[in-house]
């Protein structure tokens, strides 16, 4: 890394702002404005700083409708938003994917549209935390805020995930190397415990590596769970792991002060999916019998668990809530974009801040080159590629004030700094200018008559 | 718009209104003594009428809410209901969603809903839940109770400086007064302990529950805020509790009160929880005789009850360290959530179950509550929604208050498991509450108990918040047609919310914006911005936001009432 | 006995749903009542007719004398015989997710294969599936803790991962291989399976009894060996042959019982008996 020297040419400086890139949201970075643009940012970590330092190379900026050659051409927003509105009212079974990286008062809009016209919203939790959130809800939530942690924790374990390339703010901020009331000496005061198959940087800071093997995390869970029962183990080695070594861990996790367990996709996605995450929540809770612990999931957008928290107070689904019918509904593998798409479910498409072209599976991505795709972001993307109408939206926390939730549900106001391009729209707008069209154009479907109470509920 | 309710049989206990037949008149959203020849007329010949009803203890909006509704599928599609052209899907049963809560306390004839916990930390959240929420008003209380800040102007017996924390907390939080939950016992499980008792302390901390709420008392009542503490005493749900519980009501005896519109300087939620004694569930029996003894010889005491109603529900409570307790119980998923520096929150689903000794006993002690309890002005409905049961259960309690008959019939029809007959003094009371006593419980005295001065009654110049209900008082016999009562408390023929008509022959015809009610103290700027720059060091240290980030600001709230109160010097 | 058949005329790229065309709905209906029904397909709905033909022969008391024959490929037809409480519903061709969902009652014949949740929640029934089924066969909703908890589950072919989740009563035959992690959570009734097993059956199981007939892959740290049992009375039944007797899941402290075919699985063996000598009777099992 060549050294760089500091920006000193700019006009003015916003205080905290809020990063808009991982679930750490952290809300001390200090903008360097020169000329409507920022030009340097303080504070944040290389992510985020680079996110935040729009590259206007790639940045969507007039909105696009796909003609008859297969062309993008730019139109203007009257007719693009006709055209999306037109494809959104004709359609059968909608798909509003995406929102983490948008505001909860955007996601305001989606679900009043997405409520009318009867389509799933669902978010990036259907690709990477979705398991989680699923764990939850058959083993439950033991969290703490990342304050707690900061102050408290003495024992910081990451399971499947790498937080120094992925949250690089999270170790110095939150977890690990801050200085917190308790834990004065920062670093030197925490045992920090990396459990990954692969030697990751994480690991490198870490005090121990536990290098199970792939696949093997539902096997070395279980056998903790065992060993904090007392049971004594049979086979050797487990998962990779040696006997010995499992002792010596499930004793040090019980001697810890205030433990603290996050956990990426690494632990998500592997052969028993939920069932890993599930069982290390339930690992967490059997560890409170002998003293205090909590989990955190690493949340990958700076707003992917607020569209969570904001469906599941909407609607009471936190993911892949489906209207069609409607009232709210979900099943995994019924109502979640991945499933409706390699089904080939799904008739039009609306992604909003999200890149699915470059994130899916490849099947899900073929059904979506078939099927209209309205994308509404703010940069060019493989999703631009196969999207039918491209409305160009305003970052948020930059060109746009709004709320996001922090990865442990803290809410942060995410203020605004710059204005957004003349061209451009907030997202908000946008799904309210869809919405009103929409209503224009096709009668609600689905209305009952009268209210039917629902006699599971009396 | 002027509109005229004809004919009704109007109970308002607050101007002494008990079942007379008479018109009720509303004019732009207030109640008026006249209207002119153009009002509306609502035929509600014979019907029963009263003042919107007030919910002063229930958790509808928050953190631990949604984490309940994300954790909880099952229970959300138990109430899924279609849309309508008037209103949203509805979901959930003891946790439905914001729509869906709205909609049914409209249902029930209810206007105000006080959310019982707020983290400072995540206000904003509370409050965009509350937005969410249609048709009622909801003033939510932060919480103090395990507050670091709090924990040091209480020890150093700092009360001014407390007072000046409280209010720039309610401003920075717009909540509505004061709620400790466990006090001390929160931030102990910080480190997975609690407190027991009183008098413990938490660990690190020199300070006991009692100098917290003492402290938290007194500089509630320097201010003269609206409402008393608002508090959820230790050792809640342990057998053995009521010393602690009658040592912390006592313990608030002589502070003095400084609020002309209410009379208690103490408020206890969901006493049936607080009342059981015995050393372990094996020999637990009934301390609702004690407790309600102490209360009916005091006059500085209020409670809710928190009635268990014998459904399946999810426990919710700032009260951590009790929650895993309950999942060691029932082995069924936990969530708890720490909040740094303020408090902590545990969540479980439940069963209550009539089969269930224990759970039989919870619910005969919540009805002895109630009957023990001479002045229906210091006892309120709720069941803690969702803790003891979904607040949709309101009218099955009033049905169960108002008919003796039905209480004994589940008894001796062994409905309700045997510990009733012998842990209980159930069986030997037959009082039963009449119309007016239930307004009272479930009206009048949450309004006097908060210091509304805009609802609650039926008086000119009040918000025109109204409930009509399908019950002829005059014809009907509560005593006897217990289903009818419950079935006509369920469903209003009119709910009228600031004049509007929200629900008509039990439909919903209206939508309406809820509002948020805050407490605004004035007149101690100085000693706030001095309170602030003395906690920045910390704050700016230790929190995990930027003071920047902290408050609720204005976008949280859609046209919230500000309630002012000049604070005494 | 009632007789209506549905004849395919089409099929959906999107799923119908006939959640509202169990046994008990449609025990009374005459043929104009489906030619003005609407199925639900997405957010809207279509004519039931220009999918189907419908054939009704004879009389309908109860749902009981309700015999539903759907011919075609349902593999877009979702909810099939979900909360039904009687009758007989025999589907010639592949089905989709939910079939027999929170049934309570009569038999569905599937011939062919099914998605995910076949039995979901099932209170009482029988289900037979001729072909393979995928993930969370018999399985819980989710975040329910209380799964299947009657009736029978039969599938001739495979069953997917997590199958018989939750499973708090009822019985779960599978005559193919099954996946990774059967009978997860589950605190009652009765898992057969015939053919091999992935890895991990009965994680966290509270109690219950999985048999296994075939190979088990990996077996989880949280099962402690018990003994080895000859012609085993499992729930009601008994068995032929000889089986290892598992407790788990011990994390928990689980009482659940996993048999594992002792001759197809004698390698298990090789694991233990190192560390003590109370399995003696295990050693001479080893080389069976």
């Amino acid at each position: 890394m060549a050294y760089e020297a500091p920006i000193t040419d700019y006009d003015h400086i916003v205080e905290n702002c809020t990063c808009a890139f991982c679930g750490c949201n952290c809300d001390d970075l200090d903008y360097l404005v020169k000329d409507g643009h920022v030009v340097a940012v303080r504070h944040a970590c290389r992510l985020g700083a680079s996110k935040i330092m729009e590259d206007l190379d790639q940045r969507l900026l007039v909105p696009m409708v796909r003609d008859d050659d297969g062309e993008l051409k730019e139109v203007d927003w009257d007719t693009a938003l006709d055209k999306a509105a037109e494809y959104i009212a004709n359609s059968i079974r909608p798909i509003f994917y995406g929102w983490s990286e948008t505001s909860i008062e955007c996601m305001k809009e989606g679900v009043a549209l997405g409520e009318y016209i009867g389509a799933v919203l669902d978010n990036q939790a259907t690709i990477c935390h979705g398991p989680s959130l699923l764990a939850v809800q058959n083993a439950g939530y033991p969290v703490q805020t990342l304050g707690e942690v900061q102050s408290r924790a003495d024992m910081c374990v990451f399971s499947g995930s790498n937080p120094m390339n992925s949250h690089p703010r999270h170790l110095a901020r939150y977890s690990v190397f801050c200085r917190g009331y308790f834990r004065t000496r920062g670093r030197f005061d925490r045992t920090v415990v990396t459990m990954d198959p692969k030697f990751t940087d994480t690991a490198k800071v870490s005090d121990l590596w536990v290098g199970f093997e792939q696949n093997g995390d539902y096997g070395f869970y279980n056998a903790i769970r065992a060993v904090l029962k007392g049971k004594e183990l049979y086979q050797d080695v487990i998962s990779g792991i040696p006997r010995e070594d499992i002792y010596e861990l499930a004793e040090a996790m019980k001697n810890a002060e205030f433990g603290t367990l996050f956990f990426g996709l690494g632990l998500t996605h592997t052969l028993s999916k939920q069932r890993s995450i599930d069982i290390a929540i339930k690992m967490i809770i059997d560890l409170n019998k002998f003293t205090k612990w909590g989990l955190t999931p690493m949340r990958g957008h700076f707003n992917v668990n607020g569209f969570n928290i904001f469906m599941a107070f909407e609607s009471g689904f936190p993911l892949g809530v489906d209207y069609c019918r409607g009232y709210p509904r979900f099943l995994s593998g019924e109502t979640n974009t991945i499933d409706l798409l390699t089904r080939g479910e799904c008739d039009v498409f609306m992604v909003v801040a999200a890149d699915p072209g470059a994130h899916y599976p490849n099947g899900a991505v073929q059904h979506l080159a078939k099927i209209p795709v309205i994308q509404v972001d703010i940069h060019w993307g493989p999703s631009t590629e196969i999207a039918d109408v491209v409305l160009p939206g305003s970052f948020i926390g930059v060109e746009c004030g709004g709320t996001s939730y922090r990865m442990d549900g803290v809410p942060i106001y995410m203020k605004k700094a710059i204005d957004k391009p003349e061209t451009c729209r907030d997202d908000e707008w946008i799904i309210r200018e869809l919405k009103e069209r929409v209503m224009k154009l096709r009668e609600e479907p689905n209305v009952a008559p009268k209210y039917v109470p629902n006699p599971a509920a009396l | 718009m002027e509109y005229i309710l004809k004919n009704g049989i109007v109970f308002d206990p607050t101007n002494n209104v008990k079942g007379e037949k008479k018109d009720v008149m509303f004019k732009d959203g207030k109640i008026v003594e006249q209207v002119s020849d153009d009002a509306k007329v609502l035929d509600v010949t014979d019907k029963l009428v009263m003042p919107a009803g007030i919910d002063p203890h229930a958790h509808i909006a928050g953190p631990k809410l949604v984490v309940g509704r994300m954790y909880r599928p099952e229970d959300s599609r138990r109430g899924a209901t279609q849309k309508t052209s008037v209103i949203r899907g509805e979901s959930g049963f003891s946790i439905p969603s914001c729509p869906a809560t709205g909609y049914r306390y409209s249902r029930m004839g209810y206007g105000t809903v006080v959310e019982a916990a707020m983290p400072p930390l995540e206000g904003k959240h509370t409050h965009e839940e509350i937005c969410a929420i249609p048709n009622i008003d909801v003033p939510a209380l932060p919480l103090f109770g395990n507050n670091w800040f709090v924990f040091e102007f209480a020890k150093e017996n700092k009360i001014d400086e407390l007072a000046a924390f409280i209010s720039s907390w309610l401003k920075i939080t717009k909540g509505y007064g004061v709620k400790i939950v466990n006090p001390c016992g929160s931030e102990a499980w910080g480190w997975g302990k609690n407190v027991h008792g009183f008098d413990d302390k938490p660990p690190y901390f020199d300070v006991t529950s009692r100098e917290v709420v003492k402290a938290l008392a007194k500089a509630n009542e320097k201010l003269g805020l609206p409402h008393s503490i608002h508090i959820h005493p230790n050792d809640l749900g342990h057998p053995g509790n009521v010393p602690t519980t009658l040592e912390t009501l006592d313990s608030i005896k002589d502070v003095k009160k400084n609020a002309g519109v209410r009379d208690q300087t103490i408020h206890c939620c969901h006493l049936q929880f607080h009342a059981y004694q015995g050393n372990s569930w094996k020999d637990a029996s009934s301390g609702a005789e004690e407790i309600a003894k102490y209360i009916n010889s005091t006059d500085h005491v209020t409670c809710d009850v928190g009635q268990v109603t014998l459904d399946e529900t999810t426990t919710m409570t700032a009260d951590a360290p009790m929650e895993y307790d309950l999942y060691k119980l029932s082995g069924l998923k936990w969530v708890n959530k720490d909040i740094e520096f303020e408090t902590a929150a545990g969540i479980i689903p439940v069963i209550y179950s009539a089969k269930s000794p224990v759970n039989t006993l919870q619910w005969a002690i919540g009805l002895e509550l109630f009957l023990h309890i001479d002045d229906p002005w210091k006892v309120c409905l709720t069941t803690d929604h969702p803790n003891a049961g979904p607040f949709q259960r309101y009218p099955r309690i009033m049905s169960w208050l108002m008919s003796n008959t039905r209480r004994m019939e589940m008894i001796e029809n062994g409905e309700v498991h045997k510990w009733v007959n012998s842990r209980t003094t159930l069986p030997t009371i037959d009082r039963e509450y009449d119309f007016n006593d239930i307004a009272i419980i479930s009206r009048a005295a949450p309004a006097k108990i908060y210091g509304f001065e805009d609802r609650g009654a039926l008086t000119p110049g009040y918000n025109a918040d109204i409930a009509v209900y399908d019950i002829k008082p005059n014809e009907i016999d509560p005593s006897k047609e217990y289903e009818a009562i419950e079935k006509g408390f369920s469903l209003t023929d009119y709910t009228i919310k600031d004049g509007k008509i929200l629900v008509k022959d039990k439909e919903i015809v209206q939508v309406k914006k809820s509002r948020t009610i805050w407490t605004n103290v004035m007149g101690l700027e100085k000693e706030e911005q001095a309170v602030i720059d003395g906690i920045m060091p910390f704050f700016n240290q230790y929190y995990s936001v930027k003071w920047e980030n902290y408050p609720v600001h204005d976008h949280y709230l859609s046209d919230p009432i500000r309630v002012d109160v000049q604070a005494s010097k | 006995m009632k007789t209506i058949t549905f004849n395919q005329k089409k099929t959906s790229a999107i799923a119908l749903e006939f959640d509202e065309l169990r046994p008990d709905d449609i025990y009374t209906w005459e043929k104009a009542d489906f030619d003005n029904y609407g199925v639900p397909i997405g957010n809207s709905r279509f004519p039931l007719t220009d999918y189907f033909d419908i054939e009704i022969e004879g009389e309908a008391e109860s749902p009981d004398d309700v015999k539903m024959i759907l011919n075609g490929d349902m593999g877009r037809v979702k909810y099939i015989g979900c909360k039904m409480s009687g009758g007989e519903i025999i589907c010639n061709g592949d089905a989709d997710i939910h079939v027999g969902a929170e049934m309570t009652g009569g038999k569905i014949f599937v011939n062919g294969n099914v998605e995910t949740f076949a039995g979901r929640e099932m209170a009482g029934g029988y289900l037979e599936i001729s072909g393979n089924t995928k993930e969370f066969c018999g399985a819980s909703y989710m975040g329910e803790w209380r799964g299947m908890t009657g009736g029978e589950i039969l599938v001739r072919g495979n069953a997917g991962k997590q199958c018989g989740e939750c499973l708090s009563g009822g019985k779960i035959t599978v005559l193919g291989n099954c996946d990774i992690l059967a009978g997860i959570h589950m605190a009652k009734g009765l898992i057969e399976i015939h053919g091999d097993v992935n890895r991990w059956p009965g994680g966290q199981m509270k109690n219950g009894n999985i048999v296994v007939h075939g190979k088990l892959g990996r077996l989880l740290e949280g099962f402690v060996l018990d003994e080895v049992v000859t012609n085993p009375e499992i729930d009601g039944k008994s068995f032929e042959g000889k089986f290892i007797k598992y407790t788990g899941d011990i994390g928990l402290n689980g009482k659940g019982s996993l048999y594992l075919d002792a001759i197809a699985n004698r390698d298990k063996l090789g694991e233990y008996g190192e560390h003590d000598d109370e399995y003696t009777s295990i050693r001479e099992y080893r080389n069976l």
